[in-house]
This record gives structure tokens, C-alpha cells and sequence, in this order.
């Protein structure tokens, strides 16, 4: 029986700390630790490892802050650059598939005319229609991987110059 | 509305402003805004990546990553959430993924004891002397030692708790666990480092 009641003591004792207790409980907790001074000597040494926790300090490179900034502000820039690149972009290619999609039965009677013209085949001036409609997207895409590449090598030959000069 | 009433709900919008502006400045990479997001939680973070990694210069490294993952995923930060629980969860994600690529190891490793955790946890590998190298002053010298014996799983949710005074609710959202498991490292750490603390003391 006082087993259970030290017990439940050094359990609120935790408590309190971590998620809190009850006015109830701490006021059952407070009576007992009046009485017992082994469980008090436990409260006493939770909050005194609480209290060195909270003060230990861990040393601050103060130039880590002017470092991490300047980081940043070249990844933002990049990244601004980048989204002006990438709506410039999406708004060509969104004005090329309207002009595609209107112009796309003139093209389909170019080729139907040139093909019968040159006495082609079907399958061969259908052919250059399609293609005529995937080569510029496959050519934007290159472009854009290709892009993103040379984005990426910039930055760190970027990132490399601070790192070796110590500025931007 | 009582003068208390009228404090609070100032208090309130004052956050909820800041929120708001946090939120707007993200969105638009303003470089001002990072400057001083970077200054205000310079120390905290660092403190919180330190006692994941127990490492001084992994600290720096994630440190300096977690701010540039800041800005790439600003955009998604939203104005109601708390701009410091958003951080630690970025900077604990960054942490995993660096950790597991720099000391790579079995998955039985990463496991807390008795398979309590899920495989996707945080390695314990930090040595008590890399890690009182970190501390600065006599008086931390102890702390740190005791620190060093703690598997890193339980310094974490004890920093979140005790130095950033977080609700065990935003801490479960950080270490993305139950609540049950946040309170049961709480519970363990907290008397792991009482025992340690007593028996450097000793």
C-alpha cells in the first residue's frame, strides 16, 4: 500500500513536467511530498535536470546566419528568375497549340495537297503532319531540360564562389 | 470585454498578422523576410538539429539546408499553422534523409528499443564527447555528457518540450507520431537523463 502511494507520487512528479497534472493531483502530490523526503529528494532532482537542461547552451558559429543568408538570397533570386523563365514559357506554348489547333486543318490540306502533288503515299505525308505537330514540343522540352541543367550549374559554381571568396 | 479579454485578443491578432505576413512574404521569396526569419529562429533551430544529430557541423550543414528548404517550399506553408512547428517538421525530414545518406545502416538500427517505433526513425550513433564539444561552459559540461547517453529519439521530443516549450499535440505533429509514443519519450528521456545527470554527479 505505501509502495502504491510512492509510486503514484514519483509518477505525478513526472507528470507535472510533462503533460501536467490535475489541482486535485497536485494538491494529493504536495501533501505527500511534505511527509516523505525521499520523494521529494526525486522532485527536487527532476527539476534540477530540467533546469541544466534548459540552460545548456550550445555554441553558435555567429557566421553561420550571415552564410545561410546570403544561401538564401542567391536560391531566391534563382528562383524568381527561374519563375519569370517558366511563365514566360508556358504562355509561348500556350499561344502555340491555340495557333495549332486553328491553323490545323489548313496544314492538314497542305500536306493532303503536297502529298498528292508528289505523288506520296498517305501513310507518308500523314506521318509529316504528326510530326509537324510533335517535333516544336519535343524541341521546347529539350529546351527546358536543358535549362534547368545549366540552372543548377550556375548555382554551384555560384554557391563555389562564395565558398571561396567568402561573398557573392 | 475586460482589459485581459481585449489583451488577448489583441495578442491574438497580432499572431494571427504576423502568420498572415509570414505566409505572404514565403510565397513571394521576399529575401528581407528570410533574413529575418533566419536571425529570429537562428539558435533554436540549431539547438533542435543538434540534439537530433548530436554533431556540430551536421547541425551547421542541415542548418544552412533546412533555410533554402524553407524557401523552395514556401509556398506551401500555410498561415494557420505555426511557423516554428513547420520549421522543425522541414528540419527533422532533412534530418532523417542526410542522416540515413551519411550513416548509412540497417533498418534495424534506425529501430527505437523493443520495436516501439516505426523503421523510419532517427539513428542513435552520437559518441558523449562529440556532443559535450557542442555545449559551451563548465555548468553545461555535465548536461552534455548525460545528453551523449541518450538515444537521440528521446533528446529530441526533451528539447521540443522543455527548451522550445511545445504542446505534446505540436510535438506529435514534428516527430510524426502518436501522442502515446511522444508522452512515452517523454516520460523515458526525462528519467534517462535524471540517472545520468545523478550518476555524472556522483
Amino acid at each position: 500500500m505505501m509502495e502504491d502511494i510512492h509510486e503514484r507520487a514519483l509518477k505525478l512528479i513526472d507528470k507535472m513536467q510533462v503533460e501536467g497534472v490535475t489541482a486535485e493531483e497536485r494538491g494529493w502530490l504536495d501533501l505527500h511530498l511534505e511527509s516523505c523526503s525521499q520523494c521529494r529528494k526525486q522532485g527536487s532532482e527532476t527539476e534540477q535536470a530540467l533546469r541544466a537542461l534548459r540552460l545548456a547552451l550550445p555554441q553558435f558559429d555567429p557566421t553561420l546566419v550571415r552564410t545561410t543568408q546570403m544561401r538564401a538570397r542567391i536560391r531566391a533570386r534563382e528562383l524568381i528568375e527561374n519563375a519569370v523563365r517558366m511563365r514566360a514559357l508556358w504562355i509561348s506554348c500556350t499561344l502555340s497549340w491555340v495557333l495549332g489547333v486553328v491553323s490545323a486543318p489548313l496544314l492538314w490540306r497542305g500536306f493532303e495537297w503536297i502529298g498528292h502533288r508528289l505523288a506520296i503515299s498517305r501513310a507518308v505525308w500523314m506521318t509529316g503532319f504528326a510530326l509537324s505537330w510533335v517535333v516544336p514540343s519535343v524541341v521546347v522540352a529539350a529546351v527546358i531540360a536543358w535549362r534547368q541543367g545549366r540552372g543548377t550549374s550556375v548555382m554551384e559554381e555560384r554557391w563555389r564562389v562564395i565558398l571561396e571568396n567568402g561573398h557573392a | 470585454m475586460n482589459v485581459m479579454g481585449l489583451a488577448t485578443c489583441w495578442f491574438m491578432r497580432t499572431i494571427e498578422q504576423e502568420a498572415e505576413e509570414v505566409a505572404g512574404g514565403l510565397r513571394r521569396r521576399d529575401p528581407a523576410l528570410l533574413d529575418y526569419l533566419i536571425q529570429q529562429h537562428q539558435y533554436r533551430l540549431f539547438r533542435y538539429l543538434l540534439m537530433l544529430t548530436g554533431s556540430r557541423e551536421e547541425a551547421e550543414d542541415l542548418f544552412q539546408e533546412t533555410w533554402i528548404r524553407v524557401l523552395e517550399k514556401g509556398h506551401q506553408y500555410k498561415k494557420r499553422w505555426k511557423f516554428e512547428t513547420w520549421l522543425f517538421t522541414i528540419a527533422r525530414h532533412l534530418a532523417i534523409d542526410f542522416l540515413r545518406r551519411r550513416r548509412p545502416q540497417s533498418l534495424d538500427a534506425l529501430r527505437e528499443p523493443a520495436g516501439t517505433a516505426r523503421p523510419f526513425e532517427l539513428e542513435d550513433t552520437t559518441s558523449s564527447s562529440a556532443f559535450e564539444q557542442a555545449f559551451q561552459g563548465e555548468e553545461a559540461a555535465s548536461v552534455a555528457t548525460a545528453l551523449g547517453h541518450l538515444p537521440a529519439w528521446y533528446r529530441e521530443v526533451l528539447t521540443l518540450r522543455f527548451h522550445e516549450d511545445m504542446e505534446l499535440e505540436e510535438i506529435a505533429r514534428v516527430v510524426d507520431s502518436p501522442l502515446s509514443t511522444v508522452k512515452s519519450r517523454l516520460y523515458r528521456g526525462l528519467e534517462m537523463l535524471r540517472k545520468w545527470l545523478k550518476d555524472i554527479e556522483a
